[in-house]
């Protein structure tokens, strides 16, 4: 494949396009409407620094209709102002000044101060000596990080601002209306917000809705937005109906639950390695969806992806297997609730086996490994590799280096610990009704709901 | 080789690819009114700027090139060494090959030889790729039974390769004016020769004043447009040219007016003023040919929305209120003008002052009417879903002529490279300012369209 991610995501787009039709972008963008989604997962809060909320792409998106963080990073990975406009380092960048946008209100009316702003940051990272200093968010840390500014583009570092009530007021695109937890969320259109109006008056978001069910929502015209797993984008989209995609944002991958403790134990983890077959996993399991990977950052983040190999190599994993005198028999478990992990761990266990390796799949709370799907919390790479490892559990080495070439032994590093099989990046894919127009996920998977607008449903050359 | 074409770049070069701006003529459609002589010049520069983003490129391959051979050499020393190639990137294979070429010739320098990989005491396979901020080229070097080796460099990605590659259409001719990652909103040609000499660019915090010098567009000044309310998303502006100042600067609730020369100051404040749907006389817009003169018109434009309300001033016969509209645009007759005004139903709604009439056209939001020597000499410009532009999924902008009240296509579509976010009048009357997002860079680009005659 000579045009990788940039190429790919180009082309996806234009599956898109070409999908809508003779689409409507020639049009101006019309206010008004309610936009309406629905979602699989079901978010118990949408407070950004609560940390007992499990991290996903839909939860990041839901929170950016309502927050925003200091700064943000764009496509290119490129940290761009947000609600501060600039910012700088000081000595040897352990301590950062970011000086805030002026004019920025809460959806209470209230400014946004430097004093909640560090108050904000200071909530999500206790650790963290975060100050106000006149229109500045000043931040000390106790050793250099030149990629600093990216890690506070990540949403648990919104700036968010607690009222007396127990309710929380932020300054992006959309106010709380209506939040029922776990199960519907009404977002009204915010006024003066700074970056100017959205174009829809109102998001109402249905969560806990599985995909069947979801589906069914945009055939009926009663959601105008789904999501779409990604084995089975392909079929939804020949159906005729428009499908996008990121670009791969989510990595899937056997995760074992803690360090090899022997030279015997970690020759096994490198032979069921070598025992997977992505290829074929990807071709039957996921329809060609997504990408095989024997790395943590899909190529299009890190440009090196591919330099880690990942091609099976069952006589290989045999010789291993037959090197370790004593194996275990081991568990590889999943989440009950994805029927898509279901599939994949059975076929890891059938391709083990293969090798010599016994490996049960088990949906029980404790196994010997997991097939985890992590999403990566940041187009960046250093700060989605660090997420990748605050996952898994692993300390990635803080270093102040930012080359390429540091990064890969950086990521190299975390995997020669043996605690993590990369398996596939996965996309995160939608189908959209043909009433929503200008809508074009980033390719780190952002839903940029503020930019879309309601059109009538019927499309083509006439207006609406 | 990379030498000799930076030498020959910097001594030609009049487009400073680094800050992605565009000299004058860098599209197409002035260079057949020129004189033989100079036609042949411009010709061999119009060249140079076709290849200049690749030649740029290429100049800046030496050192990664150099880098990445020295870091290879390292690891394998010198010797019989088998290397390979491989292009994993969005660079050309053209580009890719000559990427090669130099890899070798540099690692030849190093004293490594390039041989078979039967006869090699090490194999270096090399991919050219990328990530979305830079180019990566990694190298992979096995030798022996030892652990293959990983080394690499990047460099930035050119992000303007796109701009001058675009093909010409046949009847609206484009010629790039400006490109910027902030969202322009319109351009005013200050002055021109045979093509802008100065130019002023209105974004929505500044208007920026570039002057042609030596080929290369110079900044003059940088206006700072003051606002205290937030802007409308989908923001529209304009920029017109005045009698006794120089422009006056139109924004959803603000109006700035400049001063008369330069050095300029630009005042702004909060207004709810009417914006001109008919660009003041500069000495070059009163109508010529066929048709009645266009008297002013004004439009009141929503603070906090990305329409006109409706509301006109004076008004077009007894009509003070056109419906919300987008757009409109002036067709002088003989005895009248028939106002075309794209609605925010989508209609295009006809007006002339007496009659009216409604009629779904298919066209899109923005509409601007020129003055030609073609046809009825009046053509309106109307954007459109891009035709057969399936490969970039851009925007297009047709040429129409308005007989009575029944528009009909007088030129091909002209496909731009994204979304139409402007499209204008120019002050003069005889072109429009059209701005595009680029699909592939995202940035903003403002062209002046002019139709041109089919003979």
């Amino acid at each position: 494949m000579k045009r990788f991610g940039w190429a790919w995501f180009a082309a996806s787009s234009m599956l898109l396009r070409s999908l809508m039709g003779p689409a409507a972008a020639e049009t101006r963008p019309q206010y008004g409407g309610t936009l309406r989604i629905a979602m699989l997962e079901s978010p118990g809060s949408l407070d950004p620094s609560d940390a007992t909320q499990p991290d996903s792409l839909a939860r990041r998106n839901l929170l950016g209709l309502i927050f925003e963080t200091l700064v943000t990073v764009d496509e290119r990975g490129r940290v761009q102002p947000a609600l501060a406009v600039d910012w700088q380092a000081a000595s040897g960048k352990q301590r950062w000044q970011f000086r805030l946008r002026r004019g920025v209100k809460f959806h209470d009316g209230s400014g946004l101060t430097a004093e909640i702003a560090a108050s904000a940051l200071r909530t999500a990272n206790p650790s963290w000596k975060v100050f106000a200093e006149g229109e500045s968010v000043i931040v000390e840390m106790d050793r250099a990080d030149a990629d600093f500014p990216a890690e506070l583009a990540l949403p648990h570092n919104s700036m968010v601002k607690r009222m007396g009530n127990g309710k929380l007021s932020g300054t992006g695109p959309f106010h709380i209306e209506d939040w029922q937890a776990g199960k519907k969320l009404t977002l009204g259109a915010e006024e003066n917000q700074w970056r100017g109006r959205a174009f829809v008056d109102r998001i109402e978001v249905e969560m806990g809705r599985n995909f069947h069910d979801q589906l069914v929502e945009l055939d009926l015209g009663r959601a105008d937005l789904i999501e779409v797993p990604p084995e089975t984008g392909p079929r939804v989209a020949t159906e005729g109906r428009r499908v996008s995609a990121s670009q791969p944002m989510e990595l899937v991958a056997l995760v074992f639950s803690g360090e090899a403790q022997s030279a015997e134990e970690k020759l096994l983890r490198r032979a069921l390695a070598h025992s997977v077959e992505r290829a074929s996993m990807r071709g039957a399991v996921l329809q060609g969806a997504g990408q095989a990977a024997a790395s943590i950052l899909p190529n299009w983040i890190s440009g090196f992806g591919f330099a880690f190999a990942g091609a099976a190599n069952l006589e290989l994993a045999r010789r291993e297997r037959e090197q370790v005198r004593s194996a275990p028999n081991l568990t590889v478990g999943y989440d009950a609730n994805d029927s898509l992990a279901r599939v994949l761990a059975e076929r890891v266990a059938l391709n083990a086996r293969d090798a010599g390796i016994s490996l049960q799949t088990t949906t029980a709370a404790k196994s010997d490994l997991r097939l985890a799907r992590i999403a990566l919390p940041s187009a960046d790479p250093w700060v989605a590799l660090r997420g990748v490892a605050e996952a898994l559990g692993v300390a990635l080495p803080r270093t102040s280096g930012t080359s390429v070439e540091e990064l890969y032994a950086a990521e190299r590093g975390l995997l020669a610990g043996q605690r993590v099989i990369p398996l596939f990046h996965l996309p995160a894919e939608w189908a959209a009704s043909n009433a929503l127009q200008d809508w074009s996920p980033a390719a780190d998977g952002g839903w940029r709901l503020e930019d879309v607008w309601l059109g009538k449903v019927a499309m083509g050359k006439s207006r609406p | 080789m990379a030498k000799v074409m930076r030498q020959a770049l910097d001594s030609a070069c009049f487009l400073n690819t680094n800050r992605r701006r565009i000299g004058p003529g860098g599209e197409n459609g002035t260079f057949s009114r020129q004189p033989a002589g100079r036609r042949c010049y411009l010709f061999v520069v119009a060249l140079f700027l076709l290849c200049l983003p690749r030649l740029a490129v290429a100049g800046s391959w030496n050192s990664p090139a150099q880098a990445l051979a020295q870091k290879i050499v390292t690891v394998t020393g010198p010797g019989a060494v088998a290397i390979t190639v491989e292009n994993r990137s969005s660079l050309s294979k053209k580009d890719a090959d000559a990427i090669g070429g130099l890899l070798r010739v540099e690692l030849e320098s190093l004293g490594v030889r390039p041989v078979p990989p039967q006869q090699a005491a090490a194999s270096v396979a090399v991919w050219l790729s990328e990530n979305p901020r830079a180019y990566v080229w990694v190298a992979e070097i096995r030798a022996g039974t030892a652990e293959p080796s990983v080394v690499m460099v990047e460099l930035p990605r050119a992000e303007d390769g796109g701009f001058l590659r675009e093909s010409a259409a046949e009847s609206i001719r484009k010629i790039a004016l400006w490109a910027q990652e902030e969202r322009i909103l319109d351009v005013l040609v200050l002055e021109e020769q045979t093509a802008p000499t100065q130019i002023a660019v209105l974004d929505g915090e500044k208007v920026a004043i570039y002057r042609m010098k030596n080929g290369k567009w110079a900044q003059e000044q940088n206006l700072a447009i003051s606002h205290t309310r937030p802007w409308p998303r989908d923001l529209r502006g304009r920029i017109l040219g005045a009698q006794d100042h120089l422009f006056d600067v139109y924004l959803p609730g603000v109006f700035c007016r400049s001063t008369p020369s330069l050095p300029l100051a630009l005042s702004c404040r909060e207004s709810d003023d009417p914006w001109p749907l008919v660009a003041p006389d500069r000495g070059g817009y009163s109508p010529a040919g066929r048709g009645a003169a266009v008297p002013p018109l004004g439009a009141f434009y929503s603070a906090s929305r990305n329409f006109f309300t409706g509301a006109l001033t004076p008004g077009l016969g007894k009509m003070t209120n056109a419906g919300k509209f987008y757009s409109a645009a002036p067709l002088p007759r003989e005895s009248y003008v028939l106002w075309l005004f794209a609605e925010t139903g989508g209609e295009i709604h006809l007006v002339d002052g007496v009659t009216e009439q409604a009629e779904k056209l298919g066209w899109g939001s923005d509409v601007a009417s020129v003055r030609t020597a073609c046809g009825a000499n009046w053509q309106v410009l109307a954007t459109g879903t891009g035709d057969g532009n399936e490969e970039n999924g851009g925007d297009s902008v047709r040429a129409y002529e308005v007989a009575d009240r029944d528009p009909a296509a007088v030129s091909a579509a002209l496909n731009l490279s994204g979304e139409i976010t402007a499209l204008w009048t120019d002050a003069k009357g005889d072109s429009a300012i059209a701005v595009v997002r680029n699909r592939e860079s995202g940035e903003y680009e403002a062209f002046r369209l002019g139709v041109v005659c089919s003979q």
